[in-house]
């Protein structure tokens, strides 16, 4: 076994021997083995949920010189990434099997960004939290432009690479300066530092702005989100798929870290910014978002205004708002992990199939996933008795609780004009004839799982307790 | 004296070159102005006393980066005219948003430096200070696992660069050493029997 | 004498610069690249300022991590540009309008 010391990062060792196993065994293994990559990404994925569900719910322990925590929360979020990842794993499989460019690198570079997820979830001071954050944008960067004859891939990821680094580098500045003022970068130890003195003074003040920019660019808020819809757009769907959905969890830890649980003193500062950049996110987000032919592209834009319901949870500056907006994370990821796979069981080879016109009388060519795709945009646009309808109300009833009465007012509303997209997407479902009978996707792997998927939504709107109080649990 | 002298000159060269980085007009310009910033960081790092940085910063950056810099440039054969055109178009804007920038941090550090070690003066190392060994024990012990983490994050560099720039081309000619090495007079050197051939 | 401020403010200058390149040279890809180069080395200096003034290793070891991603990062982002430049021939980021941003 491994030194006591290394005990808590036990996942991410083993996730690290995947990542070297899954390499070597794809590098020797003929093109027509692929699925002997994907079953051992997933065997991996699988080991790695083992190794934390070892560590389980227990009590919070410091490791590896402080810079590693292990805690019930990040016990929770490690098992839904990887249980998240799989299905992503399983949604891309159908879709790189008709595509020319079906490489073992695409699991490999998966695997990477989820031990970069990992780690930034176990982040317990701001070197590991900044390696994290860096491990994941990289493997997605390269994976963004993984078809590599098709320009509009590549101008996305030369966009999402320059755009993260400029944010990276503020981010970075912003870190240096903290580490001026308090001589630390061990969250605990700055948290412990700016309450002895100094959370108000006007270097910690822009050093806090710095990192509310780098971490609203991760989450893709405006006006920091000019990547989302040509990243979406551009990139593979099998990576829309990827992009869309896992990282927002990383992006959620990151959040949790930094700003929660090492500038909480400092909270008077960013409670206020991230109001603003939820609002703007909102707006633009849901008002973009009825403009849109392309259905990737009207997924980002709601993406965006997901996110500004995230961050309004962050902004409300209680417990109860971040218990909403974990819940508000796990709720979002599973419905555009459905959405996405919805997209790619519409397409076929050499067409992406990402129109909104594509969507057209699908209750006639596939009644079931027309249910399904009905549940995900019923849920999105949140109402009662599906799993989106909890996240927005929690998050609402913590807004209220903390008597941020504008921001609750503005969060109804912007959701009551996004409602009118989503209902577009119905009505092009269920009441339009069909543009052609092109065959939907086949693969069993990605039926069941997408129907799993839709009946979670549903499941979860009418039995929330379990996840409510798992929230609340992970982060008591 | 002499430092403050080394301090100032180093720092005009410094801001001179990055200056001269951004406003180039040829990009292979811009990559050696870019070379001299980092040689002036390097050597004003040595002024902090941070050697094995300062030395790892013209191997690595100088060394290995600047030189991908340039031949990356250098392939992709730019067009320069064409890339500087409406080079002023965002000017205004980038001024405003660099003076804003420039007045705040500037006032961080003059005006209300409350919280930052201002007053902190730098005492002389022992002679037998190393800051070598000073980084290693920090970064074996205390830093251990972001260490390793950097290793993942290497690899990774080196997965993704190999998978979007490799390309196996049909039909592209190469050496192949075994072969050349195990090839046999008798593959090679067929005798042929001729007659003769007269003059008529 | 030489003191923390001395070098804060050469490291704000250098951020600034970079800000400012970024800003002036919006479509050309590879000067952004070499601008965002221009800021790691501005949150360098003021990790080893610190470092020096405080008299702790952190803000060095901090250093040697940035440089070690910045270089990950350089080969990932030129690996890149070399796929676009293929797919598009051209690098000019006023032709990179297939995607409307």
């Amino acid at each position: 076994m491994l030194p006591t010391e290394f005990a808590p990062a036990f996942p991410e060792t083993v996730l690290g021997l995947g990542i070297c196993l899954v390499l070597l065994v794809d590098l020797y293994l003929p093109a027509r083995w692929r699925d002997v990559t994907y079953l051992l990404a997933l065997v991996t994925l699988a080991a790695t949920a083992m190794a934390v569900s070892d560590i389980g719910l227990s009590g919070t322990t410091l490791a590896l010189g402080g810079s590693f925590v292990a805690d019930p929360l990040a016990s929770f979020l490690k098992l839904f990434v990887l249980a998240a990842l799989a299905t992503v794993f399983v949604y891309s499989r159908a879709y790189l099997q008709d595509s020319t460019y079906n490489k073992g690198e695409y699991y490999l570079l998966g695997l990477f960004a989820a031990l970069g997820i990992l780690v930034m979830i176990s982040g317990a001071s701001l070197l590991t939290l900044y390696l994290g954050l860096e491990m994941q944008a990289l493997a997605l960067y390269a994976m963004v432009a993984f078809n590599r004859d098709s320009p509009v891939a590549a101008e996305a990821a030369m966009k999402y690479f320059v755009l993260g680094a400029i944010a990276s580098g503020c981010l970075l500045y912003g870190i240096s300066l903290l580490y001026g003022v308090t001589g630390t970068v061990q969250l605990a130890e700055i948290a412990q530092a700016l309450r002895a003195g100094g959370a108000d003074d006007a270097v910690t003040l822009v050093a806090v702005a710095f990192v509310v920019v780098g971490i609203a660019f991760k989450f893709g808020a405006v006006p920091f989100h000019m990547w989302v819809p040509d990243v979406y757009e551009g990139a593979p769907v099998s990576v829309t798929l990827l992009v869309g959905t896992v990282p927002k969890v990383g992006a959620f830890a990151l959040a949790l870290r930094v700003l929660v649980e090492g500038l909480g003193e400092t909270g008077v500062t960013w409670e206020p910014m991230l109001g603003v950049l939820a609002v703007l996110s909102l707006g633009i987000g849901n008002i973009v978002a009825i403009v849109q032919t392309n259905l990737r592209r009207m997924l980002a834009y709601s993406t965006i205004a997901h996110v500004g319901f995230i961050l309004l949870g962050f902004a409300a500056g209680s417990r109860e708002g971040i218990e909403a907006a974990l819940f508000y994370t796990i709720v979002y990821v599973i419905m555009a992990a459905g959405a996405f796979g919805i997209v790619i069981l519409l397409g076929r080879q050499g067409d992406d199939a990402d129109e909104l016109d594509d969507l057209r009388g699908l209750s006639q060519r596939s009644p079931w996933f027309a249910l399904v795709m009905l549940l995900l945009m019923v849920s999105m646009i949140g109402v009662p008795p599906l799993a989106g309808f909890y996240a927005k109300w929690w998050v609402l009833a913590a807004l209220l609780d903390a008597g941020q009465l504008w921001l609750a007012i503005a969060g109804v509303l912007f959701s009551v004009v996004g409602a009118f997209y989503y209902l577009r997407v119905v009505k092009l479902m269920y009441f339009d004839s069909p543009a052609g009978e092109a065959p939907l996707r086949q693969g069993a792997a990605l039926r069941l799982t997408l129907s799993v998927n839709g009946l979670l939504v549903l499941a979860l709107g009418v039995f929330p307790e379990g996840l409510i109080e798992l929230c609340a649990r992970a982060l008591g | 004296m002499a430092g403050t002298l080394f301090f100032y000159t180093l720092s005009a060269v410094l801001i001179a070159s990055a200056l001269g980085v951004i406003t180039a007009r040829n990009p292979v310009h811009a990559v050696l102005f870019l070379v001299l910033s980092f040689v002036t960081s390097s050597v004003l790092w040595l002024l902090l006393e941070a050697e094995f940085l300062a030395v790892v910063l013209v191997l690595v950056y100088v060394g290995a980066v600047m030189v991908l810099f340039l031949f990356v440039v250098m392939m992709l054969d730019v067009n320069v005219a064409q890339l500087r055109e409406g080079f002023t178009r965002y000017a205004w804007l980038g001024a405003v948003v660099a003076a804003v920038l420039a007045a705040e941090l500037l006032a961080i550090v003059w005006w209300k430096p409350d919280g930052l070690p201002m007053a902190a003066t730098t005492t002389p190392r022992p002679a037998d200070y190393s800051n070598t060994e000073m980084l290693g024990t920090a970064l074996y012990t205390e830093h251990l696992f972001a260490f390793e983490l950097a290793a993942f994050l290497l690899l990774l560099a080196i997965v993704a660069a190999i998978v979007l720039t490799m390309r196996r081309r049909p039909g592209l000619k190469a050496q192949d050493v075994s072969r050349q090495v195990a090839v046999r007079r008798e593959d090679r050197v067929r005798l042929v029997q001729m007659k003769a051939e007269h003059d008529t | 004498m030489i003191t923390l401020g001395h070098y804060l403010t050469l490291s704000a200058l250098l951020f600034v610069i970079a800000i400012a390149g970024i800003f002036l040279n919006r479509k050309n890809v590879i000067l952004l690249l070499m601008c965002v180069e221009l800021l790691l080395l501005a949150v360098n200096f003021n990790f080893i300022a610190f470092s020096r003034y405080l008299d702790d290793p952190t803000g060095q070891v901090f250093v040697f991590f940035i440089l070690t991603v910045a270089a990950a990062e350089a080969a990932i982002g030129l690996a890149i540009l070399v796929v676009l430049f293929r797919a598009r021939r051209s690098i000019n980021v006023q032709e990179l309008d297939v995607l409307k941003g």
